[in-house]
C-alpha cells in the first residue's frame, strides 16, 4: 500500500510547465472570494478567459480524448494541473460548470459520434459554460418524478416546465437538462436528457434568495435560480442518449455527483479552526488550551481525516477503474454529516464569535461564518443526507430485491 | 499511490481466511470462548505451524520477518473469526517489547521460543489506577543484592492465564519524569509470589496479576534497567495498528452478519433490510468499517515507510475502538433477540469489542495523545 501520490520526473517536468503557464495567465484578484456570492462579473470573465486558455491546451478537461478537445493526458498529469490550480484556490474548471464536469462524461458514454463532435469541443475547450438542471419544485429527492415535459414536434422537441435550485452567478451558455418525454410511460422509462442552448426563446430565470447557494461539487455557484421553459423549441439532435433512456444516463451523472469521483484535496476548515484556536486568547490563554475546546478540535480533526481518506480511496478506485458500490455516496454522506458536526463544534468552541464575519471581531476573515451557512446548505445539493443513505443501502444489497450497480463513468 | 495489497499479500489474506474457515468453525470458537485461555493446545500448535506466532519476528530470531502490513493482513482475518487467545499478546506485543527493549542475547534467547509457540508472553502493564501512559506504572521493583523484588498488583492484564511468562512493567527508579526509571521484567508465571486470577464477567481473558515479594535475578530485566520506555513505547506504537486491523476484521464480520440477516429475516411480509430504519444501522456499520480500515492502514503505511506516525496511530486506535464497539451495537439492533443467543455468534464480537476498547489505550487516551501530536 502506498497512500502518497508519487511524482515521476515526467510529472515534475510537466508541473514546471503548468506552473509557468499559470503564473503567466492568472492575473491577481482571481482567487475564490471567502463568500462565493461575492464573485464579481469581472472576476467571472477572468476565470472564463483562464478556462479558454487552459482549454486551448487541452488542460481544462485533461483526461478527455484529444479528438473532442480534451488533453488526452493520463490521470497522473491531470492531477498535476489540479494541484497547481489548487495553489491559487482554484479548481478545474476554474468556474462553476456542473453541466460540463458532470454532463461531458455523460456525453462521452451516451451521445452519438455526431453529437460528441458537436457538443464536446466547446465544453472541453472552455468556450461554453454549462449548468446542470435536475431539481424541480415537485422533484427533489425523487428525481425520476420530474414533470418538465418535452414533446416531439418534427425536428424539434417543445419543452415546458420549470427547474429550481439550479445554476450560478453570471449566467450559462447551455443547460444540461433532464425532462419527461412520456408522461404516461413507466417510471424510469420516460425520461430524456437535452443539451439546451440557454438563449433560446421561451427560457427565463429568476434568482432565489438563499441562506447560501450550495455547490454540487467543484467551484461554488454563488447563486441559484429558478429556470422557466415556456414552449421552448429544441432541436431533436440535442437529445442525448436516446428518448426515454434518460434514467440510464442519469446513473452516470449521479454517480459522479454523489462523490464517486473522489478527491485528493483536503478540506481546510479544520486547519483554519485549529489555527484560530491556537492564536486566539480568551481569559488569558489560547483557546486551544481549554480542555473542552481541545476535545472538540480533536473530534473535528478525526472527522476531517476520515473524510480525506474516503475521498482519497474513491479517487484511487476511480482512477484505477476498480469496481465501486456504495463508496461514492458514503463519502458524500460523511461530508454532509461531518460538516454539520464541525459547524456545531465551532459554535461550542467559539460561542457567538463563530457567527460573525465582522473584521474587528473575526480573525478567520469570514471563513468560519461562511462555513457555518455552507454546512447547513450542503445537506441537500447532489442528494440529501437521506438520499445518500438510500443509495448506499441499495448498493450494499439491502434496499431492494436486486442489488443496484454503480453508474457507468469514465 | 496504490491502496491495493500486493499479490503475495492477497495470497496471505486468502490463506488466512481459508485457515479460519477450515479450522475455526463457529462452534469451536464458541467452545474456546468458554475456556480461560481462549485457545486450545492444538489450535496454538497450528498457529505456530502457519508461522503466525513469529510473524513480526525477524528471520535471524527464527521468525517470519513479515512486515507490519503483512502482519495486519493476517490479524484482520483473525479478527473476522474472532479468534481469541494470547497470539497478539505474545507474538505481536510481547515480541515487539522484547525486540524494542531486550539486549541482543535476550532477543536470541526469547524470540525463537515465542515464534515456536513454546513461550507465551503477556504484557502486565496496567494497574488499579488504570491507564496506558508511563505515569500509570507504579508497581515497584526493589533492588536486593543481585536480584529485584517485585511487589504490586497488575489489573486487566490480557491473556495472563494463557501465558507462560509475564512481561511486568515496573518502576526501578523514581523522579519527576514518568518515562524515566521504567523497566520490563520477564517473569515466569510459575514463580513463587505470582498469582493470576481471571476476572469474571463480560470480559475476554482479562486477569488480575499479583506480584507478592517476587524475587527475580537482575538478568530478568530486558535491556538496561530504568531505560525501558523508549523501546516499550515504540513497541506499543507498532502493535496498536495490528490490534486495529483485528478490529477492522471484527467490524467486517459484523457487517456481513447484519447484511445477511437483513436480507433473510422477514417481518411485515418483507426482508427487514427494506426498512430504512434497519438500513440506517447497517450503513452506520459500513461507515465505521471503512473509517477504521483506512485510518488503520494509513498508520501502518506511515510506520513501515518511516514517516512520523504517532498522530495516525492515535487516530486509528480511537476510530477503530469506537467503531468496533458501535458496529456491534448497530448489529444487535438489526438482530434483536437472535443477536443475544450465544450460539448465534454475534456476542463473540460484542465481547471482543468491549474488552479491546480500552486495551493499549481507550479512545479518550488516544484522542488526548492526538491533541498532543497536533500541538494543540
Amino acid at each position: 500500500m502506498d497512500f502518497e501520490l508519487k511524482y515521476s520526473p515526467e510529472q515534475e517536468a510537466f508541473r514546471r510547465e503548468v506552473r509557468a503557464f499559470l503564473e503567466a495567465n492568472i492575473p491577481p484578484g482571481l482567487e475564490e472570494p471567502v463568500d462565493p456570492a461575492d464573485l464579481s462579473y469581472e472576476q467571472y470573465l477572468m476565470r472564463r478567459e483562464l478556462g479558454r486558455k487552459l482549454g486551448e491546451r487541452g488542460w481544462l478537461f485533461p483526461t478527455f480524448p484529444k479528438e473532442y478537445g480534451g488533453g488526452g493526458l493520463p490521470m497522473e498529469l491531470a492531477v498535476v494541473i489540479e494541484e497547481e490550480l489548487d495553489r491559487y484556490g482554484l479548481s478545474l474548471p476554474p468556474f462553476y460548470n456542473t453541466g460540463g464536469t458532470l454532463g461531458a462524461p455523460c456525453l462521452l458514454v451516451w451521445a452519438t459520434e455526431e453529437q460528441k463532435r458537436y457538443f464536446l469541443p466547446p465544453i472541453l475547450k472552455g468556450e461554453v459554460r454549462v449548468w446542470q438542471l435536475l431539481t424541480e419544485p415537485g422533484a427533489g429527492s425523487d428525481l425520476a418524478g420530474v414533470k418538465t415535459l418535452a414533446v416531439r414536434d418534427g425536428d424539434h422537441y417543445v419543452i415546458n416546465g420549470q427547474k429550481t435550485f439550479v445554476g450560478s452567478l453570471h449566467g450559462a451558455d447551455w443547460l444540461w437538462t433532464i425532462v419527461c418525454t412520456d408522461p404516461n410511460g413507466r417510471r424510469h422509462e420516460n425520461l430524456s436528457w437535452f443539451m439546451i442552448p440557454a438563449d433560446l426563446p421561451g427560457i427565463s430565470m429568476t434568482p432565489l434568495d438563499l441562506l447560501m447557494a450550495g455547490g454540487e461539487g467543484g467551484a461554488s455557484p454563488g447563486a441559484k435560480f429558478t429556470v422557466y421553459f415556456d414552449n421552448v423549441r429544441v432541436l431533436a439532435f440535442n437529445l442525448i442518449g436516446g428518448e426515454n433512456n434518460g434514467w440510464k444516463v442519469a446513473t452516470t451523472h449521479l454517480e459522479l455527483e454523489h462523490g464517486g469521483a473522489g478527491s485528493i484535496r483536503r478540506n481546510r476548515i479544520v486547519d483554519r479552526l485549529i489555527e484560530y484556536c491556537k492564536t486566539t486568547y480568551r481569559n488569558g490563554r489560547p483557546l486551544s488550551q481549554d480542555p473542552d475546546v481541545r476535545d472538540l478540535l480533536v473530534e473535528c480533526y478525526i472527522d476531517a481525516e476520515i473524510g480525506r481518506l474516503f475521498n482519497l480511496r474513491n479517487y484511487w478506485l476511480r482512477h484505477t477503474r476498480r469496481p465501486r458500490t456504495y463508496e461514492g455516496p458514503q463519502a458524500s454522506l460523511h461530508r454532509k454529516v461531518s460538516g454539520l458536526r464541525i459547524a456545531e463544534a465551532i459554535v461550542k468552541a467559539l460561542g457567538p464569535y463563530a457567527l460573525t464575519n465582522d473584521p474587528t471581531w473575526d480573525p478567520s476573515g469570514g471563513h468560519l461564518e461562511v462555513f457555518h451557512r455552507a454546512s447547513i446548505v450542503a445537506t441537500h445539493p447532489g442528494g440529501t443526507i437521506e438520499i445518500q443513505k438510500v443509495i448506499m443501502a441499495r448498493r450494499i444489497g439491502i434496499g431492494r430485491a436486486v442489488r443496484e450497480e454503480a453508474g457507468t463513468v469514465v | 499511490m496504490d491502496l491495493a495489497l500486493t499479490e503475495p499479500q492477497e495470497m496471505l489474506k486468502a490463506t488466512a481466511r481459508a485457515f479460519l474457515e477450515r479450522e475455526c468453525p463457529r462452534q469451536l470458537l464458541l467452545e474456546l470462548d468458554r475456556t480461560e485461555t481462549g485457545i486450545s493446545a492444538e489450535l496454538w500448535r497450528q498457529l505456530g505451524r502457519m508461522g503466525w506466532l513469529g510473524l513480526g519476528i525477524p528471520a535471524e530470531y527464527r521468525g517470519e520477518g513479515a512486515g507490519l502490513l503483512d502482519t495486519a493482513v493476517v490479524y484482520e482475518q483473525l479478527g473476522r473469526g474472532p479468534l481469541g487467545g494470547p497470539h497478539f499478546s505474545s507474538a505481536v506485543l510481547g515480541a515487539s517489547a522484547v525486540l524494542g527493549c531486550g539486549t541482543e542475547d535476550q532477543r536470541r534467547e526469547i524470540l525463537p521460543r515465542i515464534a515456536a509457540g513454546e513461550q507465551i508472553l503477556a504484557l502486565a502493564y496496567t494497574e488499579p489506577d488504570y491507564g496506558w501512559g508511563p505515569e500509570s506504572v507504579r508497581l515497584t521493583a526493589r533492588r536486593d543484592g543481585p536480584d529485584y523484588i517485585l511487589d504490586g498488583v497488575k489489573l486487566f492484564v490480557h491473556d495472563a492465564a494463557a501465558a507462560t511468562h509475564l512481561l511486568c512493567v515496573a518502576r526501578t527508579g523514581d523522579g519527576p519524569d514518568p518515562t524515566a526509571g521504567l523497566s520490563v521484567f520477564l517473569v515466569d508465571r510459575s514463580e513463587p509470589g505470582v498469582s493470576v486470577r481471571t476476572l469474571p464477567g463480560f470480559t475476554a481473558g482479562l486477569a488480575e496479576v499479583r506480584f507478592e515479594g517476587v524475587r527475580v535475578p537482575a538478568g530478568a530485566v530486558l535491556g538496561e534497567p530504568g531505560a525501558a520506555w523508549p523501546g516499550l513505547s515504540r513497541a506499543l506504537l507498532k502493535a496498536i495498528p495490528v490490534l486495529c486491523a483485528y478490529k477492522v476484521g471484527g467490524i467486517e464480520a459484523v457487517f456481513e452478519l447484519a447484511v445477511s440477516y437483513s436480507q433473510t429475516r422477514v417481518q411485515f411480509g418483507q426482508p427487514i433490510g427494506r426498512f430504512q430504519r434497519v438500513e440506517d444501522h447497517i450503513i452506520d456499520i459500513v461507515n465505521q468499517l471503512d473509517a477504521a480500515r483506512w485510518t488503520t492502514y494509513e498508520a501502518i503505511w506511515k510506520l513501515e515507510t518511516g514517516r512520523p506516525a504517532a498522530a495516525s496511530v492515535h487516530l486509528a486506535k480511537a476510530v477503530a475502538s469506537e467503531g468496533f464497539y458501535r458496529a456491534c451495537n448497530s448489529c444487535h439492533e438489526v438482530h434483536a433477540g437472535i443477536g443475544v443467543v450465544r450460539n448465534y455468534g454475534l456476542v463473540l464480537y460484542t465481547k471482543a469489542s468491549r474488552s479491546l476498547y480500552s486495551y493499549l489505550g481507550d479512545p479518550k487516551f488516544h484522542k488526548r495523545r492526538l491533541a498532543d501530536a497536533l500541538e494543540l
